[in-house]
């Protein structure tokens, strides 16, 4: 609640007395002490929470993908592939592991939200506090995985925990032992990689396959590993259960979890694995194939049959005409049910075409009427400039259902300033001129379009 | 020693050669002054580099970027105008300098009118900005030109008014008359009159010379150093950091002259006779030049009805009843007073 005497204090005049005692705290300063760090000189002790840069314990990585996925920026690039490693006994079963190949973080696109080092179960990435990794290049800050190994010589150890502060993650019962490795009951490390979880063991760059994982596993993985014959396969469905029916054998119940854990994260490895690059956020394909007063109708329509409400059906529907406007392509907006992918040729799109302008949605060739404004502004010489705009809008859209709308039946011929494929750049001009001419546009619109369809058309020889 | 025989044309070329070197340099001191005074008001350091020794060598540098940029003129502009513009805003900020006496016998022309000369000489760069503003082709450039000339008309008025009460105190309307013309305690006497008088002309200095708070016209975050937008190269420096600097000391320059008692010394002691007067004014001057300096990081910019309000409905009425105190004064003071 504001004071009401304190405003009216504040309202009272003054008569400049306020602009001096302004004045007054700026020459106070004049004569203070300057703290300035003069940063390239000097530097300053940044704390031990500087989100610097991102550096990756590249042997505790287990490719679960879970930094990828969880990367706001979709900056992070994981490669791996599958190892098949012989049984660990006599008559088991082959196991399979991921090998990273490619650990790469693009910090022309990280935020520094920081949200992959939270998730990582392995404890592979780390905040480190160098900050002095600008380049020329942007290329060059794509991190790849032994450039991020490197940071790991800068990151600090975790600052100490407050007097009293509870331990965090260990389970009461843990073995002195197990007290050393990340805490299993929180991050469960699969048998395979237990050895590269240990600070001790972390000798390998890639994680150690279990052969020469007894070589460096410590007591808590030896207690572990004779586990199973006891209990061959018992694959406890319930954590609990396990844990009931052989309370002699505590381990034994992490361990079935554990597999099962394990094969989960395997499981779901492989997609996102290969796919990460590929599903990144394509630009929406700028195609202007739908009338925008259509589009509105056709939107308004569609909401009001879901049963939104009057003002949101009619929001959603201005939207759309305006993205249709500019020439954005509908995406996969809640509106269809089929959800369309956005970058997908319209031809399939299951949504119906408005009914005003079947022709018009044919969908460009490559080129698209993306470049179109830029070559028209190319094309654009001192009479053709007012009319650019709209010859660039004209030419894809709505000219050829106009002009020619029996003799190019195929969508994709529907552009005949870009996919004239028999026609010299001077025969377009001259057909296009005819063609403006014929429709009743001026002189300066009609040569202005003609230009810009050479000039299309040129280039589309080239 | 040799008996130099110049011509009267002769001499006057020394000085004006003599003027075209030295409101530079001054320019570049202030301008160094500028940017450390207002860091250090601002608890900065300011420039550091260039030259070694608290960047001193910073303007110079700059002007030597600015040399090497690129000197744009826009495809739309209408390029005499735009070309000349500069010119009209820099070169009567030189030209004031010709009458302003820096000691008894240091001037380069001593006028008669010289007051008169040194207000209208000054509003000329008024068109200045208005040319360069209208020739960008450019919207920010014709709002802030349109602001500068309602901003630089509305203060016009206050200047020339105080500086008008000055004259009628001091009886003539030369520069060196007027410093003549003034006894300890300058800007004191007579009561009230002197005082309001030179407040009048120093708030209205500060938004002549368009800087903060008054800096509607070149503001950087809403309409791109205004007039200005289209500019690159060394056609900015001349028409907006030269300009804003050398005006900058010029009007301290002016004020010094006109109530502070230009080229006296400070207090009439005897022995001060001795120290030259280009001292005394060279101090007083800076002194006012920090004031203006002082300003520029404390105040917010206002806004630009609040301008326009602040110099019509504050400013010129108050230097109208300062003139009519002041013809009052002059006529009516009994002798022993004045």
């Amino acid at each position: 609640m504001l004071d009401e005497r304190k405003l009216s204090a504040a309202r009272k005049r003054t008569y400049g007395i306020g602009l001096l005692k302004g004045m007054a705290v700026t020459l106070k300063h004049l004569f203070k002490h300057n703290t300035v760090i003069e940063y390239p000189d000097e530097k300053q002790d940044l704390g031990p929470r500087t989100r610097g840069v991102i550096a990756l314990k590249e042997e505790n990585c287990t490719v679960c993908m879970l930094c990828a996925r969880e990367c706001p920026d979709w900056c992070i690039y994981i490669d791996s592939h599958k190892e098949t490693l012989p049984p660990k006994r006599e008559g088991g079963r082959p196991r399979k592991r991921n090998v990273l190949d490619r650990f790469a973080i693009d910090y022309a696109l990280c935020m520094y939200c920081g949200i992959c080092v939270e998730v990582c179960p392995y404890d592979a990435l780390f905040w480190s506090r160098e900050f002095e990794y600008a380049e020329y290049d942007i290329r060059q800050l794509t991190h790849e995985k032994e450039k991020l190994s490197d940071w790991m010589a800068t990151v600090l150890p975790p600052p100490a925990l407050e007097a009293g502060a509870e331990q965090p993650g260990q389970p009461v019962a843990a073995t002195p032992a197990a007290a050393a490795p990340a805490p299993t009951a929180v991050a469960p490390a699969p048998t395979a990689v237990a050895p590269a979880v240990q600070p001790a063991g972390a000798t390998t760059p890639t994680p150690a396959p279990s052969m020469s994982a007894p070589a460096e596993t410590t007591e808590a993985d030896k207690a572990r590993l004779p586990a199973p014959p006891a209990h061959p396969a018992p694959r406890a469905t319930t954590d609990p259960e396990a844990a009931g029916r052989s309370p002699e054998v505590p381990t034994t119940g992490q361990e079935t979890v554990l597999s099962d854990q394990e094969k989960a994260v395997y499981q779901e490895d492989p997609g996102p694995n290969v796919d990460v690059p590929a599903e990144q956020p394509q630009p929406v394909a700028l195609e202007r194939s739908e009338d925008a007063e259509a589009v509105y109708q056709q939107v308004l329509k569609e909401q009001l049959d879901k049963g939104s409400s009057a003002q949101v059906a009619e929001a959603r529907a201005r939207v759309a005409r305006a993205k249709a406007e500019r020439g954005i392509k509908r995406g996969p907006t809640p509106l269809t049910v089929d959800k369309p992918v956005p970058s997908a040729p319209t031809k399939g799109a299951p949504r119906p075409e408005p009914s005003g302008a079947p022709e018009a949605k044919a969908p460009q060739p490559d080129p698209g009427p993306v470049a179109a404004p830029a070559e028209a502004g190319a094309a654009g010489s001192d009479e053709a400039e007012t009319s650019a705009p709209a010859a660039a809008k004209e030419p894809a859209a709505e000219e050829p259902p106009s002009a020619e709308p029996v003799s190019t039946p195929d969508p994709q011929a529907a552009a005949p300033a870009v996919g004239g494929s028999d026609e010299t750049p001077d025969q377009v001009f001259e057909r296009v001129l005819q063609e403006e001419k014929a429709k009743g546009s001026s002189d300066a619109v009609a040569q202005g379009r003609a230009k810009a369809a050479r000039v299309k058309a040129e280039r589309a020889q080239k | 020693m040799f008996e130099l025989n110049l011509s009267d044309w002769q001499i006057l070329l020394v000085k004006l050669g003599l003027v075209l070197a030295i409101v530079p340099a001054i320019t570049l001191v202030a301008g160094y002054a500028e940017h450390k005074v207002m860091a250090h008001l601002q608890h900065r350091l300011g420039p550091m580099y260039p030259g070694g020794f608290h960047g001193w060598a910073t303007l110079l540098a700059d002007g030597l970027k600015f040399i090497y940029k690129e000197d744009i003129i826009p495809a739309a502009a209408d390029r005499k105008v735009f070309s000349l513009a500069p010119l009209a805003i820099f070169v009567p900020t030189v030209l004031t300098v010709l009458v302003l006496p820096l000691d008894e016998t240091l001037v380069v022309e001593e006028l008669d009118l010289g007051l008169f000369y040194l207000l209208a000489v000054s509003s000329i760069s008024t068109i200045g900005m208005l040319m360069a503003g209208w020739s960008s082709s450019n919207k920010y450039a014709l709002i802030g030109a349109l602001r500068a000339a309602a901003q630089l008309i509305a203060y016009e008025l206050p200047i020339v008014l105080s500086a008008a009460v000055a004259a009628m105190l001091a009886g003539t309307l030369s520069l060196n008359g007027i410093v003549e013309a003034q006894e300890w305690p300058f800007v004191l006497w007579p009561p009230g009159i002197g005082l309001i008088a030179f407040l009048v002309f120093f708030g209205a200095g500060v938004a002549e010379l368009t800087r903060p708070p008054f800096d509607m016209p070149v503001a950087e975050s809403e309409i791109i150093t205004g007039a200005f937008t289209e500019y690159s190269g060394m056609r900015f420096i001349f028409s907006t950091f030269f300009p804003e600097v050398a005006n900058m000391v010029i009007i301290s320059g002016v004020a010094t002259t006109l109530f502070l008692g230009g080229y006296q010394p400070i207090v009439p002691l005897g022995f001060l006779d001795a120290v030259p007067g280009l001292v005394w004014f060279t101090l007083k001057t800076a002194f006012m030049v920090f004031m203006l300096l002082w300003i520029r990081p404390t105040f917010p910019r206002l806004r630009e009805d609040q301008l326009q309000k602040f110099a019509w409905k504050f400013l010129i009425p108050t230097s109208l009843v300062l003139i009519l105190a002041a013809g009052a004064w002059v006529l009516y003071a009994p002798e022993g007073l004045k």
